[in-house]
């Protein structure tokens, strides 16, 4: 033992090494916090309580959500069904008022395409592209390029861990203890997954707003068992981009099922949030009762 | 005997329930509500929506469903301890509940039964509700319940019954017209003249609901669209004399925003009361 100690790994004692180390890890930590931050901020003065429920739900959980609620408000408006074979078909006309996004999934439906297939049609997702594109500039939803500049912080921890990987390697080879060094690097490995942040979606400021809709629309949660017959077709599209596809389960059971919503959700790839918004916890599908108007529920009325 | 007579007066209100709580909320001009007593806590949060209903200065009113007051024994003290704490919570001008029972012998109905039109049933009510009042700071109105049928045994009819509860206890009264015309016409009887024989100056509110007809037997079912007859039936009570609130009792199968703000006005135009929507 006392031959091995010829000398320090790269001539720097270990508790030298491991200051410098879990300091170089704490002003990364704190340099990306402060980064995203400023990068995350959104617009303050920019007003969510004045978007519409699409775009409230692309705030609360993504494209996925955003899709929903598109779904949610022309179902509430009789405007399509589902099918045994879970398409999509058109069952009314289209109501007036609607969005870019309700004209695409309403076309779609005319296709009768699958429901699960809905986000892939190209109409659908250009619309869904230009709901985020203005969320985007209006500072609410987080910029692409944005998110990207964040991301470049996981190239310092990806650095971090390469050092520490080295010195690990030498010290080894050293004999020398590393126990204290794998516990910093597991740090610094935890840190560099932390900062990889690919599903943040909204800014602070969309963060603070959404919260105060979420509160003044209380009466659209599932729990109220809200009667969305009274409050039209906007506000069960609101419930579903407030209160996730839930709402959709407790509005209209049958057609979610066919809708595959759940499954979606649950396969949901990409922005996603993944998020307690967009889970569909089943609890709410046993409810539901007379949910739901006219158009093909139950199955075969889609004429198909 | 009219100490308590209430002379604010309110208009049009509506029933407040957690499905139509946005809709509630969002009627410019309502100055009344009743909310189920069951459904609100006493001491942790109020249903939400409720809280910014008082911060306009919106009455809402507790009205009792399990209280049983009809019941051969007395009423529990925690259902009446809650229902008094819930006023104080709401800091309403009054209460209501049902001359009903809702359990006998420890059973429980899990709805509102009718009782029997007896002198003994009048003095099982007058002690309850003399029990209630001593619980509560304001004055508790008794809504008679609709009854499919009548006991075979009774010795009074609907008007004395319910005169001589209210005489004896000072209680107010709650109108269900959709009940007086319900019963009126299941048993071929001219509403009109219930009316004529009821104190109206003692109706704190009225209940307005809808119902439908089943196998030619009226149900006063709350989850239809009020009837005209019922409507005209309010003109007539508020000729004899209007009372201070008249209030829609919807308790289901809601319909789109439209029909119930139609209805709401439809029942201030029966009234003669400014519309709230």
């Amino acid at each position: 033992m006392q031959l091995a100690a010829t000398g320090d790994t790269w001539g720097i004692p270990g508790p030298t090494f491991l200051l410098i180390y879990f300091g170089a890890a704490l002003v990364i930590a704190i340099a990306a916090l402060v980064h995203r931050r400023i990068l995350f901020a959104g617009d303050r003065s920019a007003r969510v309580d004045q978007l519409g429920p699409q775009q409230i739900a692309f705030l609360n959980g993504g494209e996925q959500l955003a899709l929903y609620a598109a779904l949610g408000g022309l179902r509430a408006a009789g405007a399509i069904a589902s099918a045994s074979d879970k398409t999509l078909c058109q069952s009314g006309p289209m109501p007036g008022g609607v969005t870019p996004l309700d004209t695409a999934v309403y076309n779609a439906a005319g296709r009768r395409i699958r429901a699960r297939e809905v986000r892939a049609d190209q109409w659908v997702s250009a619309a869904l592209l230009q709901l985020r594109d203005g969320l985007e500039q209006a500072g609410l939803a987080i910029p692409r390029a944005k998110l990207r500049a964040a991301r470049l912080w996981v190239l310092a921890g990806l650095a971090l861990i390469a050092l520490g990987l080295a010195r690990l390697i030498d010290g080894v080879q050293n004999e020398k203890p590393v126990g204290i060094l794998v516990v910093a690097m597991m740090a610094a490995i935890v840190l560099t997954l932390t900062l990889n942040t690919r599903t943040k979606i909204r800014t602070r400021a969309a963060t603070k707003g959404l919260s105060a809709v979420r509160r003044s629309h209380e009466h659209l949660s599932p729990r109220q068992s809200p009667a969305y017959a009274t409050y039209g077709a906007a506000g069960a599209a609101m419930g579903v981009a407030l209160f996730g596809a839930a709402s959709l389960y407790t509005m209209d059971p049958a057609f979610a099922e066919e809708a595959e919503i759940q499954r979606i959700s649950a396969g949901g790839s990409g922005i996603g949030d993944g998020g307690s918004s967009s889970s569909c916890g089943g609890s709410s599908s046993s409810c539901g009762g007379g949910g739901g108007g006219g158009g093909c529920g139950g199955g075969g009325g889609c004429g198909g | 005997m009219s100490e308590v007579t209430t002379t604010t007066s309110y208009g049009v209100g509506i029933g407040w329930r957690p499905e139509i709580a946005g809709f509630v909320a969002g009627l410019p001009g309502l100055r009344f509500a009743e909310v189920v007593a069951e459904s609100v806590h006493a001491h942790g949060d109020l249903p939400p929506g409720l809280p910014a209903l008082l911060e306009r200065g919106v009455t809402v009113v507790p009205h009792g469903v399990r209280l049983s007051l009809g019941g051969a024994e007395p009423v529990e003290a925690a259902r009446l301890e809650h229902f008094a704490a819930v006023a104080r919570r709401l800091n309403a001008p009054l209460v209501s509940e049902h001359i009903a029972f809702v359990r006998a012998g420890g059973v429980e109905a899990g709805h509102l039964l009718p009782l029997p039109r007896s002198h003994e049933a009048v003095d099982a009510v007058v002690a309850n509700v003399k029990l209630v009042q001593s619980a509560l700071d304001v004055p508790i109105a008794l809504e008679p319940i609709a009854a499919v049928f009548d006991w075979p045994d009774d010795e009074l009819d609907e008007a004395a019954f319910l005169t001589e509860i209210l005489d004896r206890t000072g209680a107010l009264l709650l109108l269900d017209v959709a009940n007086v015309y319900a019963n009126a016409r299941n048993r071929g009887t001219d509403p009109l003249e219930l009316l004529d024989r009821l104190p109206l100056d003692r109706v704190a509110y009225v209940h307005v609901a809808g119902g439908a007809e089943h196998d030619g037997i009226y149900h006063d079912t709350h989850t239809d669209a009020v009837p005209q007859p019922v409507l005209e039936l309010i003109t007539a009570l508020c000729e004899r004399h209007r009372p201070p609130a008249l209030m829609l009792e919807r308790d289901g199968d809601y319909p789109p925003a439209a029909a119930l703000r139609e209805e709401l006005d439809a029942i201030a135009k029966a009234a003669g009361y400014p519309t709230v929507t």
